[in-house]
């Protein structure tokens, strides 16, 4: 569908974006990640043949984007990153111009017109000014004008920012519904949206491609192990006794408190204190079943298990700030950026891919994320 | 052809709506009955010649150009709507002309009005309508051009004013290309003479359809469309 074959940018002397090389199958929806500046619209603006590459070529349905530009384009629906709207214009005549533009045939423009107004929401606003629109909507009516071609191939950079949970949502259900039908890649800086959303993402930083992968497969992907903690009635020591013997799973202690300490003794006995744990399995095997039966059997109750998984979140520091640490005066500023990221998730509704403790996280990439993710996840 | 038409649509709509239009055709009407009152009312005898009018406030136009062109494609690069439009099936020669074409239409509402001072006249003698209609043939080929000018001011910044000033100065160039080497008679003043913008309009008031001059006004629109189009082109390769 779409193919991106060593794709280079080069701005004046700077360079925007490196020998960038993928392909897009039929029907996939791509999530394209990056820190600012990565180089994620640049990339998108090639391929919806705003700019030309200065090397390399894009091909969409084995047609050059660069040769045969126009043929390319109208099965290419692009949505910008600032819907790009006319303020004077109403809603449907913005729309009735796009269709023409985009040569939705003549005697279906006003249909396809009625039929983007009831799909996006926009009934009772069709005579509305453009200038008069919330953000949402705007946002709607230039999602509205990238599919009233029914394209092929979609492209979205960050359809989703700047809106409301509620509008999140909804405009995540409609590019899923989208995803039936067209092949779809979206940029965004909202990481959960990409594992909701996505069934393959791609990570951009400086310009080269970092990673490419489905969202759910990262754990293994990144060489993960299985990940359990617990918090467990029990004493630090007692705890110990029972899972060092436990060959199969590595131990490690985050927080052990001592009821002893705390000065409520009317409800507590001597013994009443509680470990929490985390614990890392050699391989990605499932051992929470075996763990339940060794600790009950030793008598020590189970308060709270979870298993843990690598977010998204770390991946992209992971990827983004390793990567950075070359050039040192860039880390600070991607911490940064990643930092805000993490920030921008709290609004957004999805949570399941929460963010754990930076501990669980392996050795070799450098500490001082870590330890910031730490106290982020505090 | 359909996605020119949609450009110029909606280029039209947006002269209707936009309050510099308005303002430009104000400062028009405005100016040209002032010069119509000073030189067909107020100068006594009053003389029935359209042409002494028209002489009076073409260089109107010079200020009125710049202001309804400066939009078309200055406002698209600050909305950030080419993006819409370059990533469209539309090729750019489309796009640009699909401009052009509306700001002809609104060139010949111009004309339109301005035609209202030879219908005054009528009422107080008998005027050749003859050279009436040749003039206001002549001031849509000369219009013509200077929107193409226009037009191609308005490629060359995101800023209205930028567009409208850079037209301006274009217009001025051409239009004083003929008193710009002084004394008349010398060698540049000869080669400069026929590319001036006001000497080829003289064919038309004085009545005569004339080959030359419809190829000179033709081609200058031509020219600086191919230039707008080269402009907007060469903005995929930043």
């Amino acid at each position: 569908m779409l193919e991106v074959k060593q794709v280079s940018k080069v701005y004046e002397g700077q360079r925007g974006v490196h020998q960038l090389d993928f392909t897009m199958e039929r029907g996939e929806i791509v999530g394209f990640l990056g820190p600012n500046g990565a180089g994620k619209t640049t990339t998108m603006r090639m391929i919806t043949g705003y700019l030309h590459p200065t090397a390399g070529s894009i091909l969409v349905d084995g047609v050059s984007v660069h040769e045969q530009g126009q043929r390319v384009r109208s099965k290419i629906g692009y949505l910008p990153e600032t819907p790009p709207l006319y303020p004077d214009m109403t809603v449907q005549s913005y729309l009735k111009f796009v269709a023409n533009l985009r040569d939705v045939p003549a005697r279906e423009v006003k249909l396809r017109v009625s039929e983007m107004v009831s799909r996006l929401g926009l009934q009772g606003r069709e005579r509305q000014m453009v200038r008069g629109l919330s953000k949402g909507y705007k946002q709607r009516l230039g999602l509205a004008g990238a599919i009233i071609h029914k394209p092929d191939l979609l492209v979205l950079d960050e359809p989703t920012s700047g809106l409301d949970p509620n509008q999140i949502i909804e405009i995540r259900d409609l590019i899923r519904e989208l995803g039936q039908n067209h092949t779809v890649l979206l940029s965004t800086h909202i990481l959960p949206e990409v594992s909701t959303l996505c069934n393959r993402m791609l990570i951009i930083n400086q310009g080269q491609l970092v990673l490419d992968g489905s969202p759910q497969h990262f754990g293994s992907a990144m060489g993960d192990e299985f990940k359990v903690s617990i918090e467990v009635k029990a004493t630090a020591e007692q705890l110990h006794n029972v899972l060092t013997p436990w060959e199969k799973v590595r131990s490690e202690v985050i927080q052990a408190s001592d009821a002893n300490t705390t000065k409520d003794t009317s409800s507590t006995s001597a013994s009443a204190t509680t470990v929490k744990m985390l614990l890392t399995g050699e391989n990605s095997e499932d051992f929470r079943e075996e763990l339940f039966y060794l600790l009950s059997g030793a008598g020590l109750p189970i308060l709270e298990m979870k298993k843990e998984n690598l977010s998204l979140e770390q991946i992209f520091l992971k990827l983004t700030t390793t990567e950075a640490t070359d050039t040192d005066a860039n880390s600070a500023d991607v911490d940064k950026v990643a930092d805000a990221e993490m920030d921008q998730e709290d609004v957004s509704s999805d949570n399941d891919l929460s963010s754990i403790s930076g501990t669980s996280l392996s050795p070799s990439t450098d500490a001082s994320s870590h330890s910031r993710k730490g106290e982020d996840s505090k | 052809m359909r996605r020119m038409m949609a450009v110029c649509n909606k280029e039209l709509q947006a002269y209707f709506l936009s309050p510099t239009s308005y303002f430009a055709f104000a400062v028009y009407v405005l100016m040209t009955s002032l010069l119509f009152y000073s030189s067909f009312v107020y100068y006594q005898p009053s003389i029935v010649d359209y042409r002494l009018v028209l002489g009076d406030t073409l260089s109107m136009l010079l200020f009125v150009v710049p202001l309804l062109t400066m939009r078309l494609v200055a406002e698209e690069f600050r909305q950030g709507t080419d993006e819409l439009l370059l990533t469209s099936p539309a090729r750019v020669t489309e796009i640009i002309f699909g401009k052009y074409l509306a700001s002809l239409a609104i060139l010949v509402v111009l004309i339109l009005c301005s035609l209202v001072y030879p219908f005054i006249m009528s009422f107080y003698g008998t005027l050749d309508m003859t050279t009436v209609w040749m003039s206001a043939l002549g001031l849509l080929f000369l219009g013509g051009s200077m929107m193409a000018i226009g037009l191609f001011a308005s490629t060359l910044s995101q800023h209205q004013m930028v567009s409208a000033v850079a037209g301006f100065i274009i217009l001025l160039v051409l239009w004083m290309l003929d008193s710009f080497a002084g004394n008349t008679g010398s060698a540049l003043q000869q080669w400069l003479d026929p590319f001036a913008l006001t000497n080829r309009f003289d064919s038309f008031m004085k009545g005569v359809l004339s080959g030359p001059d419809i190829l000179y006004y033709v081609t200058l629109s031509g020219v600086f469309l191919l230039l707008s189009i080269q402009i907007v082109e060469r903005k995929r390769w930043r």
